[in-house]
């Protein structure tokens, strides 16, 4: 690398004496070297030395999962300093937000970065299944991906929850409050599982312990343990699903006949439908440059539009948790205000029945939706009807959680969100 | 092929890489500027100004700008005024614009034990002009106009005994003449026809009270309390005893300071310790001890005090006791003593009063006057009650009640009250059981008080 770039003082270092010893191989200069770059990096070894150019078409990923991802990472740096000053008591931890707002350096910023990478993590993990469910790409031998991607899924909200009620503002609280109840809601079970995730019957000093410890310790050893095994299994079920999959029965090739002119030689001794396996080589790229390149990028793009929102907008933070003064209307986080919504209707129906469905559905999707046609397409005609059924449902979450969030104000009433309700005298 | 899709790389790489790092130094600007290092410079140019010798020239000169804080473990806060107002302290930037201004008062209260938030609420972990004063969303406790500062005397000093704040005190003199016990609980004691007052004043706005007394169904629909006449002032200084009912708990240090010496608390204190058993005062009380009429003439200051320490080292062989009073008590008895003339304290000692003056005393200390008028003349509106809308006077109750029948009415009050119109709203006020809250003794004398009520002269009518 002749022309200064920035990374060209990179390269200078990798190809040094201790640069070398660090990166095992020196910058890459020939497609061996590239594909040794790959396998020799604890880090990028998770990823294949070859991609398909189809993986790497941001048309058909739209990098949902990566950003994903990404944005936990965020999460766990962000939060990491947060903890750094965090406390969570009932007398304290409101004081400690202040004080980060007011006297800690950066401290409302990583906060806020903390606080919208969160929002945008359940966004985009939503976002990552809508994707994953319009290409089929959850069908064999992706099936048990998938129900790990479920798994996080519903990792992540449980994350955004507990960590919701640490700031015990009102919000947090009252959110809080609402939340557990609809899972109080469930017949049965629904007492206990509630009693056990508050640690009393109420929001208070214990509920706040049992969230921080979830929060901090428990739910992100949970989350980074399944991403660890998602990213495995995308790689160990032939990377991103594409069109015209080889079959299940996709022929392995005797060790006897391996080709010996190839760098990568070794790869192909994996079983079923890894990436190398009946495949034109000519349709891959190495993975570096061009896969890493990408994902580097995008990285920086996602920080990018964290750190813009963490900038110009703060978080919200509204007076201390008051357990005798509930805000009117008391509302749950937004992924849960489509419930919300179909609670004002009906407890258990909203709280219990279809938020059950919805799980069962989502998880036992694979194994009931077994036709391979259209897999890797977007909105194949040939899954037509299963395309219809899961746009419809999301529609309604969709309309059921805008209802929540803008249309219901005071005692869950209707309201008109362009216009500001009557002030609400709350005479004692 | 490898180098020009490489080259494309290159140029992202570029322009995110600007962008990420734009973004942080905007958000290193943005924490890094903070608008109280302009004050805090604002402050060391006036020091270095000021430096009369090279010293503190020096010393202006290497002040540090950092965030000025008071801890407050007891009262569970910190207060980071400071910051800012950085001479409160110094009483030669008297006068100085803020928030560079002096504050007085530092001796009486110094400001490392109380801070600044205990009397002038706001926010006082913030660190910026509107967060600090407390005039943003979702903060409960905005700082309190100075016109009501004298509110947060109440909340460690009893509010008739601090000379420092009239107004506080004539909000409490009002409260307890008005009636507003009638309806309202302050102290566990009134009515239940209203909310209880415990913790108004850390509940509602200056504003919003002076409505409330003005014109209560402005703020609260519906609301059956009579709209006050109060002049200008008055409305002021009840507003603003309103506001010292925050129902704060203060840690020992500060609620001891509730007693300041003055004549009022001398003068109570001489009803209950029981002195009128020896001596006399303007013709009432034993005569065991000396009148003390002219006390004041005959003793100096120092004398009194050290008689109400300990009689016997001024006065050897005296038969009178040592009480065991507390320094800020002797004080007062002994201000109580010398002032008595000026202040023309009547004692009205409750043992010497006639059953109707005290029924008298009971009836204002029970706030009825809130409902029935003062003097039980009437007059206060009842919407839609059957008895012209009006809450009934008291004048002729002597006429249409035994004093068994009035004493149960008052006992077990009266919850439904007939209503001129059946269709309308039933009318908002009503009579509330007083059985719990009116002692035995006390009853008999209203009921007294209540039976002279009527004209002289207009038993004959029958």
């Amino acid at each position: 690398m002749k022309t200064p770039s920035p990374l060209g003082l990179w390269a200078w270092f990798a190809g040094t004496r201790v640069g070398r010893s660090i990166f095992r191989v020196g910058p890459p200069r020939s497609n061996l070297e590239r594909s040794q770059a790959m396998v020799s990096s604890f880090l990028l070894h998770v990823q294949p030395a070859k991609v398909s150019r189809h993986s790497l078409r941001a048309s058909y990923s739209l990098g949902l999962g990566l950003i994903s991802l990404y944005l936990f990472f965020i999460l766990t740096g962000t939060g990491v300093l947060l903890m750094f000053y965090y406390v969570p008591s009932t007398t304290q931890a409101y004081d400690r937000m202040k004080d980060l707002q007011f006297v800690v350096s950066a401290g409302l910023v990583v906060r806020n970065m903390h606080r919208w990478a969160a929002h945008l993590m359940v966004a985009f993990v939503m976002l990552h299944m809508c994707r994953v469910f319009y290409t089929g790409a959850y069908k064999q031998p992706r099936e048990f991906n998938w129900l790990l991607g479920v798994g996080l899924f519903l990792t992540t909200l449980g994350l955004s929850f507990t960590g919701y009620l640490l700031p015990w503002d009102q919000l947090a609280f009252w959110a809080i409050t609402v939340g557990s109840n609809i899972a109080g809601y469930a017949p049965v079970v629904g007492p206990g599982i509630k009693y056990l995730l508050l640690g009393g019957n109420t929001v208070g000093q214990e509920a706040l312990t049992r969230f921080y410890a979830l929060h901090v310790i428990v739910l992100p050893a949970v989350a980074g343990l399944m991403v660890a095994v998602h990213l495995f299994r995308v790689r160990k079920d032939g990377g991103l699903s594409r069109p015209d999959e080889p079959a299940e029965d996709a022929q392995s090739i005797p060790l006897g006949q391996l080709p010996t002119n190839k760098s990568y030689g070794l790869m192909e001794l994996a079983r079923g439908t890894t990436p190398q396996v009946g495949r034109d080589p000519d349709d891959e790229v190495f993975a570096w440059p061009h896969l890493i390149f990408r994902e580097l990028l995008l990285f920086l793009l996602v920080v990018a539009f964290v750190l813009f929102l963490a900038v110009f907008w703060n978080a919200p933070l509204e007076e201390l948790a008051n357990p005798i003064h509930p805000p009117n209307p008391a509302k749950a986080p937004w992924y849960f205000l489509g419930l919300q919504e179909l609670v004002s209707y009906s407890a258990f129906w909203g709280g219990v029945v279809v938020p059950a469905l919805l799980v069962t559905a989502l998880a036992l999707l694979p194994y009931l939706d077994r036709r391979r046609e259209g897999v890797g397409r977007w909105f194949a005609r040939e899954r037509r009807v299963a395309n219809t059924v899961f746009s419809i449902c999301l529609v309604i979450a969709i309309a059921l959680t805008i209802v929540g969030t803008m249309f219901r104000g005071p005692n869950w009433g209707w309201v008109v969100p362009w216009r500001t309700p009557p002030a609400m005298t709350q005479e004692h | 092929m490898h180098r020009q899709s490489l080259q494309k790389f290159y140029g992202w790489f570029t322009a995110l890489g600007l962008l990420v790092g734009v973004l942080v130094g905007v958000g290193y600007y943005r924490d890094e500027y903070r608008p109280w290092k302009d004050y805090q410079r604002r402050f060391i140019r006036e020091e270095i100004r000021r430096a009369a010798t090279p010293e503190q020239r020096l010393l202006a000169q290497s002040t540090a700008l950092q965030v000025r804080q008071i801890l407050l473990p007891e009262l569970n806060r910190v207060d980071r005024c400071t910051t800012c107002h950085l001479a409160v302290e110094d009483p030669s930037y008297g006068g100085y614009p803020q928030p560079l201004a002096y504050h007085p008062l530092h001796d009486e209260h110094p400001f490392d034990k109380f801070g600044c938030t205990i009397c002038h609420r706001g926010q006082g972990r913030a660190t910026t002009v509107e967060d600090a004063h407390g005039k943003v969303p979702h903060w409960d406790d905005p700082m309190l106009p100075l016109k009501f500062i004298q509110a947060s005397c109440g909340q460690c000093h009893e509010a008739s005994d601090n000379p420092a704040a009239p107004q506080l005190a004539r909000g409490e003199q009002l409260f307890e003449t008005v009636g507003c016990r009638g309806c309202h609980k302050l102290g566990g004691v009134g009515g239940i026809v209203g909310p209880e007052l415990d913790k108004v004043g850390a509940r509602r706005s200056p504003d919003w009270l002076k409505q409330h007394f003005l014109e209560p169904a402005a703020v609260t629909p519906g609301s059956g309390m009579p709209p006050q006449k109060f002049s200008e002032t008055d409305a002021d200084a009840i507003v603003l005893f309103m506001l010292s009912q925050t129902g704060a708990e203060l840690p020992v240090f500060y609620a001891s300071m509730k007693v300041i010496p003055s004549a009022a608390q001398g003068r109570r204190l001489f009803q209950q310790k029981g002195c009128i058993g020896c001596h006399s005062l303007g013709g009432q009380g034993g005569k065991v001890g000396p009148a003390l009429d002219d006390v004041a003439s005959r003793r100096k200051p120092e004398w009194i005090v050290q008689h109400f320490r300990d009689p016997q080292t001024v006065s050897p062989g005296t038969v009178m006791p040592r009480f065991g009073f507390t320094e800020a008590e002797a004080r007062a008895l002994t201000d109580f003593l010398l002032h008595q003339r000026d202040q023309k304290v009547a004692l009205d000692l409750p043992s010497l009063m006639t059953p109707i003056d005290r029924g008298r005393d009971v009836f204002r200390k029970y706030g009825c006057a809130g409902c029935h008028g003062p003097e039980g003349k009437g007059g206060v509106p009842n919407p839609n009650a059957k008895t012209a809308q009006q809450v009934p006077a008291l004048t002729y109750v002597a006429d249409g009640y035994t004093k068994a029948e009035l004493r149960k009415l008052v006992t077990n009050g009266q919850r439904e009250i007939a209503a001129l119109d059946p269709q309308r709203p039933v009318p908002p006020l009503y009579m509330p059981p007083w059985g719990s809250t009116i002692k035995d003794a006390e009853m008999d004398d209203l009921v007294a008080y209540l039976f002279s009520l009527k004209p002289k002269g207009e038993d004959l009518g029958f």
